[in-house]
């Protein structure tokens, strides 16, 4: 039947993509230690493998090794549920980007389009899964029994929210500019101009906001006091061992990932490598391939910028982190959309 | 199909409602309605609804349990005590009135013909994000407008309410460690110029040195 | 089959139904204020599921407000029950029901 054929290349197609993340993720946990090993002047873990290749590998063997230890007065629903919010929260976003465009498989008839699901909210659903990833956090803080992890845990999810906020407003500006919520759509949007009319020429404004409210929402440096190895312990995941931390562990990156991807899809083209279409035809095979490598390496280069932040900023203190949020992130941000309200009215024909 | 999905994804939110009002544990309760919310974002998403779908998630899993929840975490609510209840046939006099409830829905639905629209076989605009659009902005402006001065006030409301009594001023920061603050800095009330000295080694000492009594305050 | 429309008003009825006894079972403060949530579900349910099946989307405009409006109570009641706790020191309705504290 049709459905069911459909669901099978769902279903293949949810299992490609689940691989390659995890396996950029492995890989940029192995890339943030060696890179931040250059910043700090030493060399990373280069012992595995050929340069450290394997490392993520032994890193996966250890944590599943390990012994785990659940606290005795802990509650034990949600001691367990946590992480597996978390990561879930992590991982839902990813079906709903666009990994290159529609793609002719040669010598066939059969065109495939690189998004897994593509519907005219997804960027709507991107932020409403990003509010559950919260649950994980606050949910992990209270269940240990710990007030260290539970004062790590309410400031973790109470500067979530906090920047979510900064976060949805400063995407306003790009759906202003392209009149859709669908992400397929703005990517497609940004392919004029022989594949340079990208989005940050118009917002970089809204780039700025977003970038800035995207490395607070994944608790990264500088903001990321609730989980620091010299605050708290270790915030809200410090009565976590083994399989668990490591799940907590794989959705902050799973989420930098994300919010990565997000930032390419709005402000940097998606797919989008410019000047190709001069010399190849749009929808062949050798196009969507360039163009799915493109968007992989616009994100590597995002994770790369996260990682050395990581190595160059101090971190903020808590106060100072709510009172930028708060009273000088959210107005700018509100300030952006007037602002490209303006523009869009002065000068409706760009 | 539809039909499976629409028995799974009701099933799922009946358990959960259930879940809602049989847990002793606020905690629990609260995780069970954001596992209702979910599922009826998905019933949404089959209605071809999928904007309200995203905005039930964004508003009422999003932002409105997590303000439950750490309602009840601050306050640390525990079970609720398996005290007596003031009215003692209170939970069988409450679930057979609700069977009464459901049995006249059953009769009315049950007596009402049925419609033969559906709403994925025939694709339409509505329910797509422009066409909410088009409509909230021209033919129901004015509620829009209503609503978001009933979000000001609502945010006003919570502030106000949430307010501990006898506040210090804005301006005094008072860092570990014994400092000299002039009053004027300290307390919201005084003259400008008042530089009678203030020592204290935290925000609370400055309050009691100040002689700011907090009602609320329990030791 | 498809599921018709009386399936989901059938779905909302129950829903409905379970918050009201929720509300009238429940002693604790925090709890009946998600059963009232429950119900407010139940009934944007009625509405989206009429909005589709009648091809009109104001029923779909009414479940925006109808969100807001919980946003809004969320906020204020939850403001109020922070005031009840700080000064009857207990979330139970049985202890509340006098006006001296």
């Amino acid at each position: 039947m049709d459905t069911a054929i459909d669901i099978v290349l769902k279903l293949i197609a949810i299992t490609v993509a689940f691989t390659v993340v995890l396996l950029i993720v492995a890989y940029t946990v192995l890339a943030e230690r060696r890179v931040l090993g250059f910043i700090q002047g030493r060399l990373g873990p280069n012992r595995v493998g050929y340069g450290g290749v394997l490392q993520p590998f032994a890193d996966l063997l250890k944590f599943i090794l390990k012994e785990d230890i659940v606290p005795d007065k802990s509650t034990r629903f949600i001691y367990f549920l946590a992480p597996v919010i978390a990561t879930m929260a992590a991982l839902m976003t990813m079906i709903v980007y666009p990994f290159g465009p529609d793609i002719t498989i040669p010598f066939t008839n059969i065109t495939i389009p690189l998004t897994i699901a593509r519907f005219d909210v997804g960027l709507l659903y991107v932020l409403g899964i990003t509010s559950i990833g919260v649950y994980g956090i606050a949910l992990a803080g209270w269940s240990s029994n710990n007030k260290y992890s539970l004062m790590g845990g309410l400031r973790a999810s109470a500067q979530m929210i906090s920047y979510e906020l900064a976060l949805g407003l400063s995407l306003i500006g790009v759906i202003m500019i392209a009149g859709t919520l669908d992400l397929g759509q703005i990517v497609e949007n940004q392919s004029a101009w022989h594949g340079l009319r990208w989005y940050i020429i118009f917002q970089p404004l809204g780039f700025i906001i977003y970038l800035i409210a995207a490395i607070a929402e994944t608790n990264r440096v500088p903001f990321d006091l609730p989980e620091a190895e010299t605050e708290l312990v270790a915030g809200f995941h410090t009565e976590y061992s083994a399989m668990k931390f490591a799940l907590f562990f794989l959705a902050e990156y799973i989420n930098m990932f994300t919010v990565s991807m997000l930032a390419t899809t709005l402000f940097f083209g998606g797919w989008n490598v410019p000047f190709i279409d001069a010399f190849l035809a749009r929808g062949s095979f050798l196009y969507g391939l360039i163009s799915a490598i493109g968007f992989i390496v616009k994100v590597c280069v995002f994770l790369f910028f996260y990682i050395w932040i990581r190595g160059t900023l101090p971190r903020f203190r808590f106060d100072q982190l709510m009172n930028f949020g708060w009273k000088f992130l959210l107005p700018l941000a509100l300030f952006n959309i007037f602002l490209t309200a303006t523009l869009i009215y002065l000068f409706p024909n760009l | 199909m539809l039909a499976l999905l629409f028995i799974l994804f009701a099933g799922l939110a009946i358990g959960c409602g259930l879940a809602v009002v049989a847990q002793r544990n606020p905690l629990y309760s609260a995780i069970s309605l954001i596992g209702v919310f979910i599922s009826l974002a998905c019933l949404y998403v089959m209605l071809a609804a999928p904007f309200i779908a995203a905005v039930q998630v964004i508003v009422y899993a999003g932002a409105i349990m997590v303000l439950v929840v750490f309602v009840i975490m601050l306050l640390n609510v525990e079970q609720e005590e398996r005290g007596r209840p003031r009215l003692k046939f209170l939970v069988p006099v409450a679930v057979a009135l609700s069977a009464v409830l459901i049995a006249e829905v059953a009769f009315i639905l049950v007596s009402v013909q049925e419609f033969r629209v559906n709403p994925i076989a025939n694709p339409s605009d509505v329910g797509l994000t422009h066409s909410i659009g088009a409509q909230l902005f021209t033919r129901y402006l004015l509620p829009f407008e209503i609503t978001s001065i009933l979000l000001l006030m609502a945010i006003v409301g919570a502030m106000t309410l949430a307010r501990r009594g006898g506040l210090l001023s804005p301006n005094a920061r008072v860092i570990p460690g014994a400092q000299v603050l002039p009053m004027s800095l300290v307390d919201p009330h005084a003259e400008p110029d008042d530089l009678r000295p203030v020592e204290a080694e935290t925000s609370d000492e400055a309050a009691r040195v100040m002689g700011i009594t907090d009602q609320s305050k329990r030791d | 089959m498809e599921p018709q429309l009386s399936w989901y008003l059938a779905l909302s009825a129950i829903l409905f139904t379970i918050g009201v006894t929720g509300v009238i079972i429940k002693r604790n403060v925090i709890a009946m204020f998600m059963c009232i949530e429950l119900m407010l579900n139940a009934v944007n349910l009625t509405f989206v599921a009429f909005a589709s099946f009648f091809q009109d989307v104001t029923g779909q405009l009414f479940v925006f407000i109808v969100m807001t409006v919980a946003a809004a109570e969320a906020a204020v009641g939850l403001g109020i029950i922070i005031a009840i706790f700080r000064n009857r020191e207990s979330l139970d309705v049985d202890d509340a029901s006098i006006l001296k504290l």
